[in-house]
Order: structure tokens, then C-alpha cells, then sequence
């Protein structure tokens, strides 16, 4: 065997010949380090691939790490990522992703769609702490590189809760906005997709003010520049702005491909902790942005797609050991989305662990010697059960 | 004698004075006696306050030394129900276990039942073990009358008393005295044994008709009130065929017969026994995974 040799050659690392035992018997076939990876002994390592495009990532690759390049962190996650992991990037000073299937499975589902259909609506679903959010930014990576427009909303439960201001809509009475939610997107959003803001015209002229209007055929970068520096009506351009996008998603004439992510869909169907003066609670539909974004979950336009996870933590009243779609989503929430294609994200698989591990010790992050012993590992498995936040909350700590 | 007379009455004066003065006596340094892993034992030499030399109202020196705590003194083959013979708080030298309980702060452990405030807040059954019990139901025996030697067997009991009422009780330590388990009654009355068949066949007949009848409020009935769930009609049905027909599956045509086509297709069969499961059974990994494969297929993935 091919790797038998190479370990042969290397340098008595021994860790990382002693991982070199039939760890990867499970499922995957053939030895994954061999395959699209250049055989640089010093970068030789088994949970790692070289492989750092989504798009040619297949099965082989499952449970190794990919790293995204630098210059794609702020382009396409100024948002997206969980606070810890953004911590851990700057810790490791490198942004890895572990490849795994439940986000194998969706960009092979997007890669054969049909775009000429009605939009498919994929649900990400799975214990807490399992990786959704991590899978949801992974296939958020291959649509950007993909060159799709990515419509990427962090968490929906910031839009139900915690809003200090909530002002009355312009545009519809009995409707409430949220200014400064909406611009906070609204430039996050304007960097993810700064190409694209110059080639999209609208179709439409809309009127702010007695004064200011944006007229039909202006670039879309203009719309949302407005949005920004006029935070009043920053809810409704983003309104505006999911309108147009949904309109000329997979036009015929300079079409693009649309991905709406949203973190935490069930946020959207539920009660939210906001109140009107008058204390009365305010329901979702009477928040603008909610309003505009339940729109484009519908599957009545086409030439995109809607990935979407469903988040227990950070939503409301919710007990805490929900993470089944119908649970979280409610009756309503569950009859709007359907019909969606349920992806379910389990646990670290053996492979995986291993892996995690193994990165774990690459980075030095596990000190204690005993983290470093068999006993150790074991004692790992069994205090995380293979869950991948809490193992990184206790390596945390090692 | 009189000296120690004096001495008595120089304490209790003594106590009288920090009651004015307000400081707390039994715990001169007012320490916590709870939730602490330092020791709260003061019973050696200096009691925690500077050597007055005697002088002064808080005299330590005059206090009876606090004897041995009686778990010292306790067999192993002793009468348990001497020493808890009622609902008592917990004393803890009068348990000789332990037990430890309470928050352990900075890398301790929980604290010890010595001067644990803890273990003396929560309600405690020790004076309910088994042989107190048993104790009891002697002690309550010559109140009792003898079970009726006529009715050894079960299906004389059953003969005799046809109707059968089960009541459950529930004794929990808390804070309610309520368990709304506790108001579910059985009633079991066995049909053959009814002596009076017809006016039990004539009641029978009376609510079969009854039951057809439709009251004016019934046509009111939502959504929500159903019992179990339909997929005719439901917003489920309707998301799947406007997807299918907008999805251009059945190819063009009318309205009605389009429909019918779509919904005598066996994949959308399946989409709606998935449906009809996840929303009766409630959710599982099973029937998610049946969705999805329904889904797939229907969508033509």
C-alpha cells in the first residue's frame, strides 16, 4: 500500500504513524490521503485534504479538513460562522472545515437540480451542537464559489427578539421595522456579494420619501448603499431587495443562481419577546423583515435554493431538547415548508473523531499529556459522546 | 452551687446585653453556616475571639464544652426509630452518615452536614423506614376490623361488589400538596355482570341514535379541533400540487383532471402516508426518514 511506504519515509512523528492503523475501514473504500493530495512529507497528515475547492469534494474526502482561504473569510463569512468557531479561527490563525455528509449530500443535491423548477427547500436538523451551522456555512462556501448571489442570514432569532427599536412600517400600517437589524444585514450582505451589486438592475422604481425615490434600471449596489445610510427605511429596502432577487433569480438574461441560508428558520414561525407600547405581544408576521423572508422561503420562485437549519439554542420557547423539524418548527412553520427535503446532521462518526483529534494535537491544542494517551481519547469519547460542540468546549479547557 | 448560679446568671445577663447590642451569639464571627468547605468547628481553644483574659460579657471560658455528637455513641444493631420516632429537621449528630450536600465552590467538594443549613431546609424520611412502618401498621392493627371470611375468593368479591373504583394517591416531597395524576379515577364495571340487560341495551340504542345527531355548533368544527389529522385539504396537499403543476410534471391540461391524475400517482401516495404519519404519530427518526425518501420521490430528485 501506498501509505504504508510513505509512513516509512517519514520522520518518526509518533503520533502520526501510530494513527496510521485501519482507522479508515469504515465505509469510504480506497485511502483518501493518496487521492488529490500532493505528497509533501511535512503537510502529510491523515485528517487533512488539500482538497480545498467544496466543488470537488466527494465521499473520499469525508472527515478530513479543508481550509478555507483567507480571503474568502471576510467575503463570504462576515456573519455567518458560530462565535466559538470564529474564536478558534483566530486562535489557529486557519479557518478548517471538516468535510462531512450532511453537507456532501446537499451540494450534490444543488449541483443536479433542475433550476428551471420551483425552489427546493433543504432542512438541516440534528441534535444541538451536531454541526449544522458548520454544514450550512460549508455549502454557503461551494455556492459562493460557485458564483451564486448568497442571500446569508446569520440567525433568524435575532430578528424575533432582543430589538430595542421597533418602528412602525411606512409602507404597511399595521407592520413593524426594524432598523437597525435590517441595516446590520444589509452591509454584511453588501459585502458578501459586492460583484454582483453592479450587474443586477431593478425592475421596479421605488419611492422612499417625497424626495427620494430609485428609479427603474439603477444597479442593486445603489439600492442597498441607501439602505445603509438611511436606516429608517433600511426594512423595506431590504423588502425591495428580496423582491428583485427573487424576480430575476434564474432569468434567462444574465441569470444567477440565488441561495437563500437561513440559520435558524424556525425563529420565523413561533412568538417573538417583543412588545408594542401598549404591551401586547407582537407576532412574527407583523415584523417586516420576517414578512419579506417568509416570502422567500416559499417555493414560488425559481432558480435558487433554500437551505435552512433549525437552531434549539437562541430560540424562544422552545424546551431545550427539541431538535425534530415538527417540534421546532411548529404546525405553521412545518405547513410552509413543506414540501422540504430533510437533512439530518448526527454525530462525529469514529472517522470523524479521530479526525477532530487529530487536527485537536496538530494545533497543540490539547496540553494536558493525559489528552494525548489512548486513555485519554477514550475518556474523550466518553465524556462528549462524540458530539462535536462539546468536545470542542473540553478540549477547550485541556 | 452558688457560684455556679452566679456564673449562670452572669451569662444569661451577659446574652440579654448582646441581644441589646445585636450581635449574634451562637456564631460570634457570624460566619456562614452553609455552602462553605472552610470548617465552622469552633468547639477547641479559642473560639474564634482574642484571649480576653476572662474579662468582658462574652466570657467564653464559662460555656459548657459541647459533648461528643451521639453518632459516636450509636451501635450498629440500634433501634432507629428511637432516634427519629417523628418528622424531625435533620441533626447531624444524630445521623451517622456522611452525607454531604451543597454547591462546592472553587474546586472543593460539597460541604459536610456539619452545619449545613442545607440538609436541614429539605423535608427528610427518616423517620419512615421500613420498621417504623411496620410499627406503625401494628400499632394501627386493633383498630382495624378483620377482612369478611365470606369473601375469600376473587369472583365472589367480584359477585358481590361489581363495581370496582380505583383511586391513586402520591406522596412526594415539594412544595405542592397537588398531583394531577391524582385525579384520574378508575371506574370498572364488568358488563356481564349488569343485572338489568334491557334498560342497559335501551341506553345503548338511545346514545347510537344520539350520536348521529348533528348539533348547529358541530359544523363549526376547525382545523384544530380535529382528532386526527387529514391530508385532503390540508395546506400540505395543496403546497405539493402547486409545486407538481407549476413543476410541469403531468404535462398541460385542465384543472380538475390534472389534479386527479397527480393525486392517483403512487409517489404522491407516498408523500401523504408520510405526512399523515409524522403528523399523527408525532416525529421520529423513522418517519423523517420516510418523509424524506417521500419527498425525493416526488420531487423526482
Amino acid at each position: 500500500f501506498l501509505h504504508y511506504s510513505l509512513s516509512i519515509a517519514l520522520p518518526p512523528l509518533s503520533y502520526l504513524v501510530a494513527q496510521v492503523r485501519p482507522l479508515h475501514g469504515s465505509g469510504c473504500g480506497q485511502q483518501q490521503e493518496a487521492v488529490g493530495m500532493e505528497m509533501r512529507p511535512e503537510t502529510f497528515s491523515i485528517f487533512r485534504t488539500q482538497e480545498n475547492d467544496p466543488d470537488c469534494q466527494s465521499e473520499q474526502h469525508q472527515g478530513q479538513y479543508y481550509t478555507v482561504p483567507p480571503s474568502h473569510f471576510h467575503t463570504v463569512f462576515p456573519h455567518g460562522l458560530p462565535p466559538r468557531y470564529q474564536q478558534q479561527v483566530k486562535t489557529f490563525n486557519e479557518g478548517c472545515v471538516m468535510v462531512r455528509q450532511p453537507a456532501l449530500e446537499l451540494i450534490s443535491h444543488l449541483k443536479r437540480a433542475d433550476y428551471s423548477k420551483p425552489t427546493l427547500r433543504y432542512l438541516l436538523y440534528g441534535v444541538k451542537g451536531s454541526g449544522k451551522t458548520m454544514s450550512l456555512c460549508h455549502t454557503v462556501h461551494y455556492c459562493s464559489t460557485q458564483g451564486w448571489l448568497v442571500l446569508h442570514i446569520p440567525d433568524a432569532h435575532l430578528w424575533v427578539k432582543n430589538c430595542k427599536e421597533l418602528l412602525p412600517s411606512s409602507y404597511h400600517a399595521s407592520r413593524f421595522d426594524q432598523p437597525i437589524q435590517a441595516s446590520n444585514w444589509l452591509r454584511n450582505f453588501r459585502t458578501t456579494n459586492e460583484n454582483f451589486l453592479s450587474k443586477i438592475k431593478l425592475r421596479q422604481r421605488y419611492v422612499w420619501t417625497k424626495r427620494e425615490s430609485t428609479e427603474e434600471g439603477q444597479p442593486l449596489g445603489e439600492l442597498v448603499d441607501m439602505g445603509v445610510s438611511r436606516v429608517k427605511s433600511s426594512s423595506d429596502v431590504v423588502g425591495a431587495v428580496l423582491k428583485e432577487l427573487r424576480l430575476q433569480a434564474g432569468g434567462t438574461e444574465g441569470g444567477f443562481r440565488l441561495a437563500v441560508a437561513v440559520d435558524g428558520v424556525n425563529g420565523l414561525w413561533g412568538r417573538t419577546t417583543l412588545k408594542k407600547e401598549d404591551k401586547s405581544p407582537v407576532a412574527p408576521e407583523e415584523l417586516t423583515l420576517v414578512h419579506n423572508l417568509r416570502k422567500m422561503i416559499n417555493n414560488d420562485w425559481c432558480g435558487g435554493a433554500v437551505i435552512a437549519t433549525l437552531s434549539q439554542t437562541g430560540s424562544l420557547y422552545a424546551p431545550s431538547s427539541a431538535y425534530l423539524p415538527q417540534e421546532l418548527l411548529g404546525e405553521e412553520g412545518f405547513d410552509s415548508m413543506d414540501p422540504f427535503i430533510p437533512v439530518p446532521v448526527s454525530l462525529y462518526s469514529e472517522k470523524e473523531f479521530e479526525s477532530c483529534y487529530l487536527y485537536y494535537l496538530d494545533r497543540h491544542w490539547l496540553q494536558h499529556p493525559h489528552s494525548q494517551t489512548e486513555e485519554g481519547k477514550k475518556e474523550l469519547i466518553f465524556l462528549s459522546n462524540r458530539n462535536p460542540s462539546v468536545l470542542e468546549r473540553l478540549c477547550a479547557f485541556l | 452551687m452558688a457560684a455556679h448560679t452566679l456564673k449562670k446568671s452572669i451569662w444569661s445577663l451577659g446574652r440579654i446585653h448582646c441581644h441589646i447590642y445585636g450581635v449574634n451569639v451562637r456564631n460570634p464571627l457570624n460566619r456562614a453556616t452553609y455552602a462553605t468547605a472552610l470548617s465552622t468547628n469552633h468547639s477547641s481553644q479559642n473560639k474564634g475571639f482574642p484571649d480576653r483574659g476572662n474579662k468582658g460579657p462574652f466570657n467564653r471560658r464559662s460555656r459548657r464544652e459541647a459533648g461528643d455528637p451521639r453518632t459516636d455513641r450509636m451501635p450498629v444493631d440500634q433501634d432507629w426509630t428511637t432516634v427519629y420516632p417523628t418528622a424531625t429537621p435533620f441533626r447531624q449528630g444524630s445521623v451517622p452518615l456522611p452525607v454531604r450536600m451543597g454547591f462546592p465552590v472553587k474546586k472543593g467538594v460539597p460541604p459536610e452536614k456539619k452545619g449545613n443549613l442545607e440538609l436541614i431546609k429539605i423535608p427528610n424520611f427518616l423517620h419512615l423506614t421500613p420498621l417504623a412502618i411496620k410499627k406503625h401498621c401494628e400499632a394501627l392493627k386493633p383498630f382495624c376490623t378483620e377482612w369478611p371470611s365470606a369473601l375469600d375468593t376473587g369472583a365472589k368479591c367480584d359477585e358481590h361488589f361489581p363495581v370496582k373504583v380505583e383511586c391513586k394517591d402520591y406522596v412526594s416531597a415539594g412544595t405542592s400538596l397537588r398531583n394531577p395524576s391524582a385525579r384520574i379515577v378508575h371506574l370498572r364495571v364488568s358488563l356481564s355482570a349488569c343485572v338489568n340487560y334491557d334498560y342497559a341495551m335501551y341506553l345503548l340504542t338511545v346514545l347510537y341514535h344520539e350520536s348521529w345527531k348533528m348539533e348547529a355548533w358541530e359544523s363549526e368544527k376547525t382545523v384544530a379541533d380535529m382528532e386526527e389529522y387529514s391530508w385532503e385539504d390540508s395546506p400540505s396537499q395543496k403546497n405539493i400540487m402547486s409545486t407538481l403543476v407549476r413543476m410541469q410534471v403531468a404535462g398541460e391540461g385542465e384543472g380538475e383532471a390534472v389534479r386527479e391524475e397527480l393525486l392517483g400517482r403512487p409517489e404522491v401516495q407516498e408523500y401523504r402516508d408520510s405526512v399523515t404519519r409524522l403528523k399523527n404519530e408525532g416525529e421520529s427518526e423513522s418517519s423523517m426518514h420516510q418523509y424524506r425518501d417521500a419527498v425525493k420521490k416526488v420531487l423526482n430528485l
